[in-house]
């Protein structure tokens, strides 16, 4: 008997798919396309050669040293020289550089004489990631010139280089970046994103094809064909979609780890996992939303809400415990949040799978929330009411 | 006014134009779900991301140190490292293992290696080395112990140099002196940077969900009614395209100046734009966001479809803008997709004015990108209204007088009956 209802409501899951065109764009089409765009647009893998501007209020052999020096820098590219401050702030202003560097009047003098002068480099922060690059572009440049000034005197009291070098920089600092050496953007940015998009794919999704049933009207009867048990219409409704959009998933995570590189230093099986955990964990909570509101549009508009937040508040961008503690505890409330953890201990960082083990407990908890409350669903499912 | 003019054809047209714009108006208000995203969602979805990137920067960072110098040169520096913005030592480790296992449990995300013979190359004229092992899963804790490491050893640096070449040179230890000024964003904060990228696509999405949500209302009320809509206007494909546009450009003159004046205002990002300029600017943009709306609208067949078709959208253009990964490294191929955007050139020339204080004149180019897009947009909606949605309406009408109960019909079977 159970089988025939399981059969039933799965066949009429399979027959919404096919029926719109509109699904097989959202599961499978746009989560691809769109994992392409953002995996595509940071191929590049770190920023660099940012156009930047200098003023040289000098003209001095040292200060033309300054600007060749500072154009050999792979952090920069000097698009144009400025003859004063005026000038290059309106090519900040119309967007035709991102910063300059200031040299001042007789800096040539002045640092021969001990006098101190101050070079001052214009950053602007308005482009947060190329800002950080120029930064460090220009800090490097002034410390070559303060270097160049300096070695030049000890030479003349005859020190050797050796020597030199150990004064000029006497504490040398090894920074290692852990599982991405070069600091590749792409693995940082995508590894995270992509996914988060697939989540909010599966949100979208979920809460449409539940919400359409009570709008049409047509909820008692999808009731029926699984022997009025919700979880079965349940089933029978969402997993043919989970078949889809794991599939969808493994294809993305083929594309990250074979074409794209990322690391991947543990068991495939291990992050393939998490990712067919993912996907149910969301359906689930688009269920579990669903039951609390059982209202196509506020239904939906939720999972909305929390697919686009989670992007901000599961601590990609700014890290968990940088933000308020309100936010942090939303993000807990997301898969997408375990799902991240899991990449990077898992993938990222290859520890021990004991670390990742509540992670992996939490996204499969996730799937028997919309249990508890799957009668208030079923509820609205016998008399549905569509407000449009 | 004479009856010649009062009989013309422009006048007619004009009038025809601004029945269709009152009855816009009207459905928008009507309708819950479109006032929603029109009014509600500019309001509160501004203040809710301003909410979340507030703390603006990474603060204490939390790092484990192996000190297997201990002397008083590797406790200064560590004390200094503790005492930056952006790291706070929270523990010492007796070897590389125990802080691992440190770093594996999440109770820190780097880890400060002093060697053994640190001071004493130091001392001895020699480099002292000092490794830094971070968490890569997020770009900024790198970012904040990277620099607090730099500063830290450069300060140490320069006072040692300092001490050491004065009485041989007579000069200081730095010769040249240099400084940073961060213009733009002052606080160098994220929520600054990102923040104001993303108001004007806020005004760019509301808008296109609202025009969807109201086309799929009159799609479902054409199905009801044998192809019909009893709330439309009767009017030419113009003189719809143009009154809908005067409405949501009335709609939006107070979302436009909450968005793009007071949040800023509200959560103190950088406000160095002239108001009136700002919204000079924002006047093309609003007329072809909703224009651009009136094009894509045609895909819409319910009025909850938006979620799925718009929504995702929203990332894209995000990306676009270049607020994450800047636009002068994108392919030229993304770099002309964003460039049919409107709120790509919004965007860039808003964050300019607000956060350089760039006037009209400096964002020329985005201003004038704006209005070209107009006519372009304008025949792409025409073309749109014209040959797709009122073909399609026409054909509905033939086939519903034929047989009442087709539309319905073919409802249902979507959503798997029969």
């Amino acid at each position: 008997m159970i089988t025939k209802y399981i059969g039933r409501s799965f066949k009429r899951g399979c027959v919404q798919l096919v029926r719109r065109p509109m699904y097989f764009l959202l599961i499978v089409i746009m989560p691809i396309l769109c994992c392409w765009f953002l995996m595509d647009l940071v191929k590049g893998g770190s920023v660099q050669r940012v156009p930047v501007g200098i003023v040289d209020l000098d003209n001095s052999i040292l200060s033309r040293q300054v600007s060749r020096t500072l154009n050999g820098l792979q952090q920069v590219n000097i698009r144009h020289h400025y003859a004063n401050y005026a000038e290059a702030r309106d090519a900040v202003q119309r967007g035709e550089v991102l910063g300059f560097f200031l040299i001042p009047e007789n800096l040539e003098e002045h640092a021969l004489g001990g006098r101190q002068p101050v070079v001052s480099y214009y950053v602007n922060y308005a482009y947060y990631a190329p800002a950080s690059m120029q930064y460090k572009g220009f800090k490097t440049m002034s410390l070559l010139a303060n270097g160049a000034i300096v070695q030049t005197a000890l030479r003349t009291v005859g020190l050797p280089n050796e020597v030199i070098a150990a004064t000029l920089q006497p504490y040398q600092t090894h920074v290692h970046a852990l599982n991405n050496p070069f600091t590749n953007y792409n693995f940082y940015l995508n590894s995270t994103f992509v996914p988060c998009f697939l989540s909010l794919f599966i949100l979208l999704v979920t809460a449409f094809s539940l919400g359409l049933e009570l709008k049409s009207g047509l909820s008692r009867q999808w009731l029926k064909t699984a022997g009025d048990s919700m979880f079965l219409a349940l089933v029978g409704k969402l997993v043919p979609q989970t078949v889809l959009f794991t599939v969808v998933g493994w294809f993305i995570q083929w594309m990250m780890f074979s074409c794209y590189d990322f690391p991947l230093n543990c068991n495939p099986w291990n992050m393939l996992s998490a990712m067919f955990l993912l996907v149910v964990a969301n359906q689930s909570i688009a269920v579990l939303f669903f039951c609390f509101v059982p209202n196509f549009r506020y239904g939906t508009m939720l999972c909305t809400l929390l697919g686009m937040v989670s992007f901000s508040f599961s601590g990609f961008s700014l890290p968990t415990e940088s933000l308020y503690p309100w936010v942090q505890s939303l993000g807990w409330v997301m898969p997408i949040k375990y799902y991240f953890l899991i990449m990077v201990d898992q993938a990222l960082n290859g520890i021990d799978l004991y670390y990742s083990r509540i992670y992996y407990a939490a996204l499969i908890g996730f799937t028997i929330l919309p249990m508890l409350l799957s009668w208030h669903l079923k509820k609205e499912c016998l008399n549905p009411v569509y407000v449009p | 006014m004479t009856e010649k003019v009062k009989h013309s054809r422009l006048f007619l047209w004009f009038v025809q134009v601004l029945k269709v714009c009152g009855r816009e108006l009207l459905l928008v208000f009507r309708d819950e779900g479109v006032v929603i995203f029109f009014l509600l969602l500019n309001a509160v979805y501004p203040v809710l991301y301003a909410l979340i990137y507030n703390p603006e920067v990474v603060r204490d960072e939390r790092v484990v140190v192996i000190d297997d110098n201990r002397t008083a040169m590797s406790r200064d520096l560590i004390r200094r490292m503790d005492a930056t913005q952006e790291v706070a030592i929270v523990g010492y480790a007796a070897n590389m293992e125990e802080a691992r296992e440190a770093m594996h449990r999440k109770d820190c995300y780097g880890i400060l290696h002093v060697p053994r013979d640190f001071a004493q190359s130091v001392t001895r004229g020699e480099q002292g080395h000092i490794s830094l092992y971070c968490d890569m899963s997020v770009m900024m804790r790198y970012k904040a112990m990277f620099t607090a490491l730099t500063n830290v050893t450069q300060a140490m640096g320069n006072e040692r140099l300092a001490a050491k070449i004065e009485p041989l040179t007579s000069m200081g230890g730095s010769i040249i002196e240099s400084r940073q000024v961060p213009v733009g964003n002052p606080a160098m904060g994220i929520a600054s940077a990102v923040l104001l990228f993303i108001l004007p696509l806020v005004l760019q999405q509301s808008m296109i969900l609202g025009i969807a949500m109201l086309h799929g209302g009159s799609i479902e009320r054409r199905r009801r009614n044998g192809g019909r809509d009893p709330m439309a206007i009767e009017a030419g494909p113009a003189a719809t395209i143009i009154g809908k546009m005067m409405c949501h450009q009335i709609v939006y003159v107070l979302p436009v100046i909450y968005v793009l004046h007071y949040v800023p205002l509200m959560f103190g990002f950088p406000q160095y734009g002239d108001l009136l300029h700002i919204i000079c600017l924002a006047v093309p943009f609003i007329i072809v966001v909703s224009l651009m709306g009136q094009t894509l609208q045609a895909v819409v067949n319910e009025r909850e479809s938006v979620f799925l078709l718009f929504v995702f959208s929203s990332v894209v253009f995000v990306f676009l803008t270049g607020a994450s990964w800047p636009r002068f490294l994108m392919s030229k191929f993304w770099r002309a997709v964003g460039d049919c955007v409107p709120g790509v050139w919004m965007s860039n020339g808003y964050v300019r004015m607000q956060a350089d204080g760039a006037l009209l004149y400096q964002t020329a180019h985005e201003y004038w990108m704006l209005w070209l897009q107009v006519p372009v947009m304008f025949i792409l909606a025409y073309l749109v209204e014209r040959f797709v949605n009122r073909r399609r309406y026409r054909s509905w009408i033939a086939a519903s007088e034929d047989n009442p109960n087709v539309l319905t019909r073919i409802d249902l079977a979507k959503n798997g009956v029969g």
